[in-house]
């Protein structure tokens, strides 16, 4: 026998026991419901023999015999017999020693037996007079007292109570079924719910375990990257250095084919260097091991200094500088040689970006930068927005498309690979300054319309002294 | 199958999988509605509010052979959409047969064929051989426009695996027929696995004639 209904039956949709499904609560109060209408005392009792409900009323008749030895001994052998008997399909008619009968209907749910219930005692409409064995039932007994009690006992005609059992027993029944499909509904619903989560918690492990793979995988490309960089670099170095002591005649005259040559070679030996510097500082970046150091920098020595660098690409491509850099600016807080490659690296851009005859703005000015963001939940609890300088360089050239913004900060990605070509750059530019930013705690937004130009906005923490 | 040697009782589960709106409840609709009362029980259904099945259906039937073995048959149904996908797993656990309810519309094609492998995929889940169990395919809806036609089925059944059936449930056609022989693979299959005949002296001949007597209120296929 089961202790609880278990999910095996559940899923089979059997109901185990009866009280499973049906409350004792509800139960009673049908059988009270019946008590009253009818009159008549009624049990219901489950296949295990436990009784859910009792609702009757003391017979004067069965108390009066309580009280004689024999009478006592007859009534409880029959209680008894009657209790114990159940019904496999059809209804059984019990009679009594005094007369009355039980009525002990089964009930059946989905061709099993579930219980029963007991309507009774009563005694049949059609039995006028008591019979002998109640009389004779013990030697002390007063037959006109037991007649008398047996008056009063409930009198009810067997074909009516056939079909007010027969209800009771709809009844019950119903109740049975709602109350299955209750419970059938609510452990469905614990079960899916548990098998969901099973799934999910599986995906998760799936996903988890695939992430760190990936993150096995790029912290070997960073090491990859920054072992080859190193590797490249130091006969690259050399490269460059025999190179400048041949052109500065070192080992002899050169003619002016050969300096051209030679000129050609440190040129590319240079981009090439350059290149794998920013290999180096990305994967510095994304393994958090490039040490910013953290000072005051002026924003108009800044801007100077890039002004005068970048001034030579400029010209070459015809392009003017507009350098402006407001009144109220105050000092910048960080690295002034990350700075420097932070403007730069977007000046240089904003500059190959141009059309000939252009301009480029590169413009310092006093500005807030908001921890929380403009609006964010929960504004209160972080620290209000702070000083910072706004870097704004803006170009008037071909512009980026609005699908391709978000992805011109990843590294190795270019708009259009025909870009390369023509303006050279290997896609790491963006991506180290994205990274640089951040690592100033500043952040870098950009907006651009195709065919109008481009605005780099990089908002950067201010020194305190300044502020 | 549960087997309760002391009750001589066998309790067989029969489930009814298929896409969402295929007539998976349809059909145990029209079982309940022309199998006889003393075989039937009453159908229960767990749906929601727009009349989708949330859970499932079940719908019990009582067969007690003239042996004295008593068989429960219960016959469930799965809900069809995709986003129920672990009850479906869960009313699958422990099944002895299945009868897969396709759509026959054309436009349902890829609908039937998505469910069958989640129908695999399920079985697998809970450890059933899907070419181990006893499956077969009713193709329901033959009453709607844009269907496969009757020679493409008969084709489609010639190079089929399981057992081709048609219907329309919504009306009762085709219906019992699909049952019945839903209820001769599966007991076919278990005669095979648990020697049923040797235990209960009951062959899988008379079983079948007792179901037939059983649910003989079905009133055959129907013109359209």
């Amino acid at each position: 026998m089961h202790d609880q209904t278990d999910a095996a039956d559940i899923m089979m949709g059997d109901v185990v026991r009866l009280e499973d499904v049906l409350s004792r609560d509800s139960v009673t109060s049908v059988c009270k419901s019946f008590f009253s209408l009818f009159g008549l005392p009624v049990r219901v009792i489950t296949h295990e023999g436990d009784l859910l409900a009792d609702v009757h009323r003391d017979q004067p008749l069965c108390n009066y015999l309580n009280t004689l030895d024999a009478g006592e001994r007859e009534c409880a052998k029959t209680v008894g017999v009657v209790r114990d008997l159940e019904p496999e399909l059809q209804t059984i008619v019990h009679p009594c020693f005094t007369g009355a009968v039980y009525r002990i209907v089964p009930l059946e749910y989905q061709g099993r037996p579930i219980g029963r219930f007991i309507v009774g005692p009563y005694v049949p409409a059609e039995t006028t007079q008591p019979p002998a064995s109640l009389l004779s039932v013990d030697a002390a007994i007063d037959s006109a007292a037991a007649c008398g009690h047996f008056e009063t006992m409930p009198r009810v005609r067997e074909h009516i109570a056939k079909e007010i059992s027969d209800h009771l027993k709809g009844v019950l029944e119903l109740l049975l079924f709602s109350g299955h499909r209750a419970q059938l509904a609510s452990t469905m619903q614990v079960a899916s719910v548990r098998e969901n989560y099973r799934e999910l918690a599986e995906k998760n492990e799936a996903l988890e375990s695939s992430l760190d793979e990936l993150k096995q995988l790029d912290q070997l490309k960073s090491t990859f990257l920054a072992t080859v960089s190193h590797e490249l670099r130091s006969p690259l170095t050399s490269i460059i250095g025999y190179t400048e002591m041949l052109e500065s005649g070192a080992a002899g005259a050169l003619s002016d084919g050969q300096a051209e040559f030679l000129g050609t070679i440190r040129s590319k030996a240079d981009q090439l260097l350059g290149l794998i510097s920013s290999l180096l500082d990305l994967g510095r970046l994304e393994a958090k091991s490039l040490d910013l150091k953290h000072e005051s920098v002026d924003a108009h020595a800044l801007l100077s200094d890039l002004a005068a660098t970048i001034v030579p690409t400029a010209n070459r491509r015809n392009v003017a500088l507009d350098v402006q850099v407001g009144e109220q600016t105050p000092k910048l807080w960080g690295d002034p040689v990350r700075l420097s490659q932070i403007l730069l690296n977007l000046a240089d851009n904003a500059v190959k970006f141009s059309d000939e005859g252009g301009t480029v703005t590169i413009r310092a000015e006093r500005g807030d930068i908001d921890a929380a963001g403009a609006s964010g939940l929960g504004a209160a609890l972080f620290s209000a927005s702070r000083p910072a300088v706004v870097l704004t360089i803006e170009d008037g050239g071909m512009g980026i498309a609005e699908q391709n913004l978000s992805k011109i900060f990843d590294a190795f990605y270019q708009v259009d690979a025909g870009t390369t070509r023509v303006h050279g750059g290997a896609g790491l530019g963006l991506s180290i300054v994205k990274q640089l930013v951040d690592g100033h705690e500043g952040k870098i937004e950009v907006t651009s319309t195709p065919g109008e130009g481009t605005t780099f906005v990089v908002t950067l923490p201010a020194a305190d002294d300044d502020a | 199958m549960q087997i309760d040697f002391a009750a001589k009782e066998l309790t067989v589960k029969l489930v009814y999988y298929g896409p969402a709106l295929s007539g998976k409840t349809s059909n145990l609709r029209a079982i309940h509605w022309l199998g006889t009362s003393s075989a039937c029980g009453e159908l229960m259904t767990l749906e929601t509010q727009n009349d989708r099945t949330l859970f499932f259906d079940m719908l019990p039937i009582t067969v007690s052979s003239g042996t004295g073995l008593k068989v429960r048959l219960k016959l469930f149904t799965v809900p069809g959409q995709v986003m129920h996908n672990a009850t479906r797993r869960l009313v699958l656990q422990g099944t002895d047969g299945v009868a897969f309810i396709a759509d026959s519309q054309r436009s349902e094609a890829d609908a039937n064929r998505e469910s069958f492998l989640n129908l695999k995929r399920n079985l697998q889940e809970n450890k059933i051989d899907p070419d181990g169990i006893p499956i077969i395919i009713q193709f329901n809806k033959r009453d709607m426009s844009s269907i496969r036609t009757d020679e493409e089925l008969e084709l489609i059944a010639q190079r089929s695996k399981e057992p081709i059936y048609k219907a329309v449930a919504t009306r009762g056609y085709g219906v019992m027929q699909t049952l019945r022989g839903l209820i001769r693979d599966t007991w076919a299959k278990l005669e095979d696995d648990h020697q049923l005949e040797e235990k209960f002296g009951i062959s899988p001949i008379r079983f079948m004639t007792e179901v037939e007597a059983k649910l003989k209120h079905d009133p055959g296929p129907r013109e359209r």
